[in-house]
């Protein structure tokens, strides 16, 4: 459909009728007739099966206006442009930002085209590694259902438009000192928008400012307020060996810097480097933190204030820590009961929190009233904790809650006649009792920029379409302060613009494009002459030295403590949590966030690290509750909460507190795009802005119909057979012992293996120069998925849909294997609580693969370097070697799954990867083009390969560290080293296949000694050999 | 010959015969005239019965239901099929197994019956041969098409190509290509070989020209000459010789699909011997399935007379045994070998998911057959018809529990499965049905389905020499008690 002609157009006017020149309504409304409704909203309504065709269909429009590229490769390379080589990819620092946060990147290039984000190792949230959400955001970029032009939505007619429209009706909209104007914004750490924000402001006096984010630390924020008088922000340290206390907090996955906890966290979890922390957790849906516990109890959210205060109260009176006069109030005996494990949990914690001092940590999850912030605060400051602090770098900000209440207030008093969003999408992530969504549609005029046409852009005015983080200029904060640039990789491809440049837009500012503005800014902050250096390096880092805001020793504050502690006594009166009233926790998605990334395939198929669910959230219940209320796995349940009852099914999971359920947000959406439409169940309909995150007093129903979640392994609920098999099983695939154990014999790990001696049938293959291997330690596995993402963007894996998964096709080369561990003898039906382990599972590359042999054309075949190598081209697709792989770590394409893709889609693309076709073998191949990359590197400079200088995708962005791999060749190199290690096993050895891979074990500190839960097959034989060795 | 000449029941049925002496082959008022026109009539009809237009519309309404569902996976992909991870070998490979042991009766009557000198296989050979050519054509479609790139399942044969490259000499799918391929080859030679004396049969009676030059070029010329014959016997034998390693190869090289393996369940040293022993059972039960109903119809019921099922019917029972056997020996190995592995394995087929599957097999394999022990069951042409049914359904949920739940529950629990299949994969099953039936069909409508030549040679009149040869097992030219010139 050709756009409207804009109409400020510089030169003569030409008009075709005396109508026309004068804009006369009658005009008006013949031009509206002219161009009815947008052909985007005749296409039949697509469901998510179709999505793929979908796509293909608006390949079309892709193909011919919205492919755009760099400008500098329109012209042809006739003449090749300095520094530039075609085929040699480039890597350019930039960031992404996310709940007012900036994480540095480092996104590769090839031939202009960004294909893959890692982390920037000088970032101090990155060091290196990326999240899965932050590695998928390159997917969203090339997203074809992305908004690709502007829509004035009028009398329930749709207008396509263009900038210069939408910058002529500003000019009205805007006008005058601001009254009636209303800016709604995502949280942001620009220090450009600050500025830009201070000259809107400044443009407009009486125009009314508003941040929003459904999830954020706010909790914590004003939990330190209480305690020390103003708002500050909280720095937990896990790299210190010694305690850490985690109430519902997850720093290993939803905290802003949680990827540099990470590794902390693994840093300190280095036995032979004498490093053995201990974790505590207690929690009321299992984290990734509560994973990786060595004492975890699973309470329900509204129990962890009374189990803190009982803390609190041991501390004080059994181990003689004197809080401060004004925090007296918390030492007082709760007169709680608490349940024989929160007790002992609590035990535990006080006394290593009183002999561990200087090193221990109490850390509270976001969800968590102010109050129990409060406490956590001063309980850390007594102990003199690892916790550090910084000022809060927007003090005056109210909460987000507050800022979109008074919004909706404004809203409700009609006094907004004008309302900026500028990201976000309120009308499906406000609290569901403010009514957004109704409220939007009273305002006259409602400018909504977004990346997609959503939910918030289908109940404005105008929809602007945005620029994404990868096609923009910005810049913002680290978690730390660290100044952050972000530089575009590629020109817009659908003609959007970031807020930045929409907000100076409507500022009015002289310099409106995001690259003036944000240099301009950084430039006044440095008086240098060569200011450009400053600029390059700036770009060429990602970051900007010295700008970390200082750390501050914050006193407590007296007067505000005591409201501190009426608080939290409030919070002890809560009745415990009970199968008819329920607690419904609302958490953030560790997929699609807050719903952002529902139109994300990648994320959208990750299964969720626990439950391993894909293409949906689900109602986690506790199998004792679920037994209580007669609610089977998998069946549909109503929640009723408050007035507000949704529909969504149960996933039955261990672990999770009794009387507690959780749902995801993020999900249900309805104008996400053809991948995220209707996935899931919108959790934001039952969240209010009295309980945006815990509601209590919720009921559950079962219907009795069973809903098919496209889970990537079994459910917990098999039959007893299996789960009996699965129990005895899970000790020698993923071998635990306690560190103690460990310690006083470090053959723990190897006591139950027996198996007859491996002899080869073939004669042994010798290697000269390289054999590769790999090392991943369980003991630093946190089950992030970020390695299963990184893998996806790099071999160009397919997205294969929840019908594929719900048939077990999924096509992820590298997966986490979950187990849950329980107590020997249980019977499936008696079992609650349980401990959860992972397994990152990929090829292993056995020196005697099962594969190879069975392959009748010869289309698997080792290296001469020691690789299992798939040769594509060469497979016709018996899969014989798929069920004789023991692992079950081959991938098979049933179908052409990348026939329908659309042009921007197929841009993502690695090119030094084959595109699989349909009927062929895939697997890990460790990242094989990496290797040949750095060793053509290596030939061209006549030097050998130094260890390290490979680095597999999944291992480059672990942000743990828990992935080595290296040369089995070199004795000194990190992998053989690893490989020698004491904990070293290889999984399934007695098969004789020799894995490339070995794992290292897990450990577990717990205070009692424990943890060798479940060790292994009960053979009588082992047990004898390991008391020998004992 | 007319039916009138069949006066009394008593005188077709010989099974109750005293089995110390040898009862006749073929009974009635039979001479080599009559069998000729028993059988040649059949073919010679100018038109089919309408009971064969029935079934030949049905058949081959099925068979274009096959082609359909071949062409949409050819165009679409392997996913049409309930395939998955870990379950990469669903119905195509179980139809696979299935189709295979089931062309085991043919060869096993022809060659190794042949040789030991069962005469009485003389009846039912032809048939049976026929059946096996159809089931090994049935057979062979499914590997061709279960690969992912249908359009490369050529790179299976050693043949030279661009790449420079053999096929991989390791995989036991290379050696089923030689095994099945040499099998069909084999089996069809001997077949149309041993139907040559009988093709000149009906070219010599043939009465429009048509049907001469079609009979004469089949019967390649043959002229009933005393060097014919001699020749013929001779290559028929040497035939049957170099047919008869090959009826134990084939099975044993397609259980080295699984044997070979590493996967528990598969990786048995028993499963040679069990594949035989089963496909034998399937193809005896296959050829009853279909001869009682055709005898019948076709009123050859003193040609293939009710001795011929009770001996077939004997063998089932035998080969119903050992499978069963092996059915508990692979538990006692599961148990006795210590390995978890293998263990569970077995407790998972009989008690897990799949336990549905495992005792619809075993209750078909070894329950079914062992009414065959009473006389009066297994002379009764309708019990023995159901029966042989209900073991070809047996031996398919046999192949069906091998492949699918030895796969779906393997080494690590993360990867475990369910194997559902889909539309496509039954509607391609049962189309195989549909081409087995179609082409069985049209056999028993232009060829002739008793080799006549070979009726001949053991009936009285044939003069056999009798001295000599009493009591064994070559001479059945006597009827007890009444005396042959």
């Amino acid at each position: 459909m050709p756009p409207m002609k804009s109409e400020d157009t510089t030169g003569p006017v030409y008009w075709r009728s005396l109508e026309e020149l004068q804009r006369t309504p009658e005009f008006r409304e013949a031009v509206k007739r002219e161009f009815p409704n947008d052909a985007w909203d005749q296409l039949p309504p697509a469901t998510r099966r179709q999505f793929l065709k979908v796509m293909g269909a608006s390949l079309a429009m892709a193909g011919l206006t919205a492919c755009r590229w760099p400008k500098e490769e329109i012209v042809p390379f006739a003449h090749r442009p300095e520094g530039r080589t075609p085929g040699v990819p480039e890597r350019f620092a930039t960031s992404m930002e996310m709940d007012g946060v900036a994480l540095g990147m480092v996104v590769t290039s090839y031939d202009g085209r960004p294909i893959k984000a890692e982390g920037n190792e000088l970032h101090p949230d990155s060091l290196g590694a990326l999240s899965a959400i932050a590695q998928a955001d390159v997917l969203q970029l090339y997203d074809p259902d992305r908004s690709r032009r502007l829509l004035l939505r009028e009398g329930g007619q749709q207008y396509v438009k263009q900038w210069s429209d939408f910058e002529a009706s500003a000019v009205e909209d805007f006008g005058g000192d601001g009254t009636g104007l209303a800016v709604l914004t995502e949280r942001s750490s620009s220090p450009t928008r600050s500025l830009v924000r201070d000259r809107f402001l400044d443009t407009y006096p009486k125009a009314s400012w508003h941040e929003y984010e459904p999830i954020s630390r706010d909790n914590e924020r004003e939990g330190t307020r209480l305690v020390f008088g103003r708002p500050l922000r909280v720095h937990p340290k896990l790299d210190a060996v010694g305690v850490v206390a985690c109430f519902d907090a997850d720093p290993l996955f939803d905290h802003p810097s949680s990827l540099r906890l990470a590794r902390e966290f693994a840093g300190a979890r280095h036995p032979e480097s004498g490093a053995g922390a201990r974790l505590y957790v207690a929690e009321s849906s299992f984290s990734l933190t509560g994973v990786r516990a060595d004492h975890r109890v699973a309470i329900a959210s509204s129990r962890v204030p009374v189990v803190l205060a009982r803390v609190a109260h041991l501390l004080v009176a059994e181990h003689h820590i004197e809080l401060p006069a004004a925090a007296a109030g918390y030492a007082g005996e709760a007169g709680q009961t608490l349940s024989g494990e929160e007790t002992r949990f609590a035990e535990h914690l006080a006394s290593d929190l009183a002999n561990f001092q200087g090193g221990g940590a109490i850390l509270v999850g976001h969800q968590q009233q102010p109050a129990v912030h409060a406490l956590a605060a001063v309980l850390n400051q007594v102990l003199g904790s690892t916790v550090e602090y910084t000022a809060d770098p927007d003090p005056d900000r109210p909460t987000h809650l507050q800022a979109i209440n008074d919004l909706v207030a404004a809203m409700r008093a009609g006094s907004v006649q004008t309302l900026l969003i500028l990201g976000g999408n309120p009308v499906y992530n406000a609290p569901a009792d403010l009514r957004f969504g109704e409220l939007l549609g009273e305002v006259p005029v409602s400018i909504h920029l977004s990346l997609y046409d959503d939910e918030t852009s289908q109940r404005c005015t105008w929809h602007l379409p945005r620029a994404h983080g990868l096609e923009s200029w910005g810049d913002g904060r680290a978690w730390d302060g660290t100044w952050t640039t972000r530089q575009p990789l590629i020109a817009p491809l659908y003609d959007g613009r970031s807020a930045l440049e929409v907000l100076a837009l409507a500022a009015g500012m002289e310099h409106t494009t995001g690259y003036e503005l944000v240099r301009d800014n950084l430039g006044g902050r440095f008086r240098v002459l060569d200011f450009d250096t400053v600029w390059r390096r700036a770009l060429h880092n990602g970051v900007v030295g010295g700008f970390a805001w200082e750390t501050v020793s914050p006193r407590l504050s007296p007067g505000r403590l005591a409201v501190a502690v009426d608080g939290l006594r409030a919070l002890l009166d809560a009745a415990p949590p009970t199968s008819e009233r329920l607690e419904l926790v609302l958490t953030a998605d560790s997929r699609v966030w807050d719903g952002r990334f529902a139109n994300n395939g990648w994320l959208q198929e990750v299964p969720d690290a626990l439950t391993k669910v894909t293409w949906d959230n689900a109602l986690l219940i506790s199998p004792g509750t679920a037994r209580d209320l007669g609610i089977d796995d998998g069946e549909m349940v109503v929640i009723e909460a408050g007035e507000a009852s949704i529909e969504a099914p149960a996933f039955v999971l261990p672990g999770q507190a009794r009387g507690s359920v959780s749902l995801a947000l993020g999900y249900g959406r309805t104008a996400a795009g053809q991948v995220g439409n209707d996935v899931g169940v919108n959790a934001y309909t039952l969240r209010t802005t009295a309980a945006p995150h815990v509601i209590s007093g919720a009921k559950l129903r079962g219907t009795g119909r069973k809903y098919a979640l496209a889970t990537t392994q079994d459910h917990f609920a098999i039959d007893t057979l299996g789960f009996e098999e699965r129990n005895l099983r899970v000790g020698t695939l993923v071998r635990e012992a306690s560190l103690d154990a460990y310690l006083a014999n470090p053959e723990v790990f190897h006591e139950h293996e027996h198996h007859p001696p491996l002899i080869s049938l073939w004669k042994d293959q010798a290697y000269e120069g390289e054999q590769w291997g790999m090392a991943i330690d369980l003991n630093t596995c946190i089950g992030c998925n970020a390695c299963v993402v990184a893998c996806q963007a790099e071999n160009n894996i397919p997205v294969v849909g929840r019908e594929q998964v719900l048939n077990q096709r999924e096509m992820q080369w590298i997966r986490i294997d979950r187990y849950f561990k329980t107590e020997p003898g249980l019977r499936s039906d008696e079992i609650d609580d349980a401990e959860v382990v992972f397994q990152p599972m990929t090829c292993v590359q056995c020196e005697n693969a099962p594969c190879e042999q069975v392959c009748p054309v010869a289309a698997t075949q080792h290296t001469t370097d020691g690789l299992n190598a798939m040769v594509y081209n060469r497979c016709v697709g018996t899969r014989y070697c798929s069920n004789n792989c023991p692992f079950k770590v081959r991938r098979f394409n049933f179908f052409n799954y990348h026939k329908d893709l659309a042009d921007t889609t197929m841009m993502q693309f690695n090119p030094e990867v084959t595109v699989r076709a349909r009927g062929v073998m895939e697997k890990c191949t460790f990242c094989t083009q990496r290797i040949e990359a750095v060793r053509i590197g290596a030939r061209n400079d006549n030097r050998p390969i130094a260890d390290g200088e490979i680095v597999p995708a999944c291992a480059q962005t672990c942000p743990t560290q828990a992935i080595t791999f290296g040369n089995l060749n070199d004795p000194e190199s990190k992998v053989s080293k690893l490989h020698e290690e004491k904990r070293s096993y290889a999984t399934l050895a007695e098969l004789n296949i020799r894995p490339r891979t070995q794992y290292l074990g897990r450990l577990k500190n717990r205070a009692d000694g424990g943890g060798d839960v479940g060790h292994g097959a009960p053979h009588g034989e082992a047990d004898g050999r390991g008391k020998e060795t004992a | 010959m007319s039916e009138a000449a069949i006066d009394s029941v008593s005188y077709l049925d010989n099974t109750g015969d005293d089995p110390a002496v040898r009862a006749r082959l073929v009974v009635g008022d039979n001479d080599f005239h009559s069998v000729t026109e028993k059988v040649c009539g059949i073919v010679e009809q100018p038109r089919p019965p309408k009971m064969w237009w029935v079934a030949f519309a049905a058949a081959s309404s099925l068979t274009l239901v096959l082609f359909a569902c071949i062409g949409y996976l050819v165009t679409t992909g392997v996913g049409v099929w309930g395939l998955q991870v870990p379950v990469g070998w669903g119905y195509a490979i179980v139809n696979f197994v299935f189709w295979v042991g089931i062309g085991h009766a043919g060869t096993l009557i022809s060659a190794i019956l042949f040789l030991l000198r069962q005469r009485w296989r003389t009846s039912i050979n032809r048939f049976a041969e026929a059946m096996t050519i159809f089931a090994v054509v049935c057979a062979g479609i499914f590997p061709g098409i279960h690969v992912g790139r249908i359009w490369f399942a050529y790179w299976l044969f050693p043949i030279p190509n661009q790449m420079s490259m053999w096929p991989n000499f390791r995989s036991p799918l290379l050696w089923d290509v030689f095994a099945v391929g040499t099998y069909a080859t084999v089996s069809l030679l001997f077949w149309y070989m041993g139907m040559i004396p009988d093709l000149a049969s009906i070219r010599d009676r043939a009465k429009t020209k048509l049907r001469f030059y079609i009979y004469g070029v089949l019967s390649l010329g043959w002229r009933s000459s005393n060097r014919h014959w001699h020749r013929f016997e001779f290559a028929y034998l040497l035939l049957a010789a170099l047919a008869t390693p090959l009826v134990l190869s084939v099975h044993s090289v397609v259980s080295f699909d699984f044997a070979v393996s590493i996967m528990p369940g598969w990786h048995t040293t028993i499963f040679p011997p069990y594949f035989v022993a089963g496909a034998i059972f399937s193809g005896f039960a296959m050829v009853v399935t279909l001869i009682i109903p055709t005898r019948k119809y076709f009123g050859l019921e003193e040609i293939i007379t009710a001795r011929h099922l009770e001996n077939m019917s004997k063998i089932m029972l035998a080969t119903g045994m050992m499978v069963g056997l092996a059915y508990s020996t692979e538990f006692f190995i599961a148990w006795y070998s210590g390995n978890t592995y293998e263990a569970f394995t077995f407790l998972n087929r009989a008690f897990g998911p799949y336990a549905w599957a495992y005792w619809t097999m075993v209750t078909c394999n070894v329950l079914v057959p062992q009414i065959f022990w009473a006389r009066k069951l297994r002379n009764n042409t309708v019990v023995l018809w159901v029966a042989s049914i209900l073991i070809n359904v047996g031996m398919w949920f046999e192949r069906f529990v091998i492949v699918v739940s030895s796969l779906s529950r393997d080494y690590l629990p993360t990867s475990w499965g369910y194997y559902r299949p889909t539309a496509i994969d039954v509607l391609t099953f049962l189309g195989s049905f549909g081409l087995f039936f179609t082409l069985f069909l049209l056999f028993v409508r232009f060829l002739p389905m008793i080799g006549m030549a070979e009726v001949k040679g053991v009936m009285p009149q044939a003069h056999l020499d009798r001295p000599g040869h009493r009591g064994h097992g070559d001479y059945h030219g006597d009827i007890a008690g009444v005396e042959v010139v």
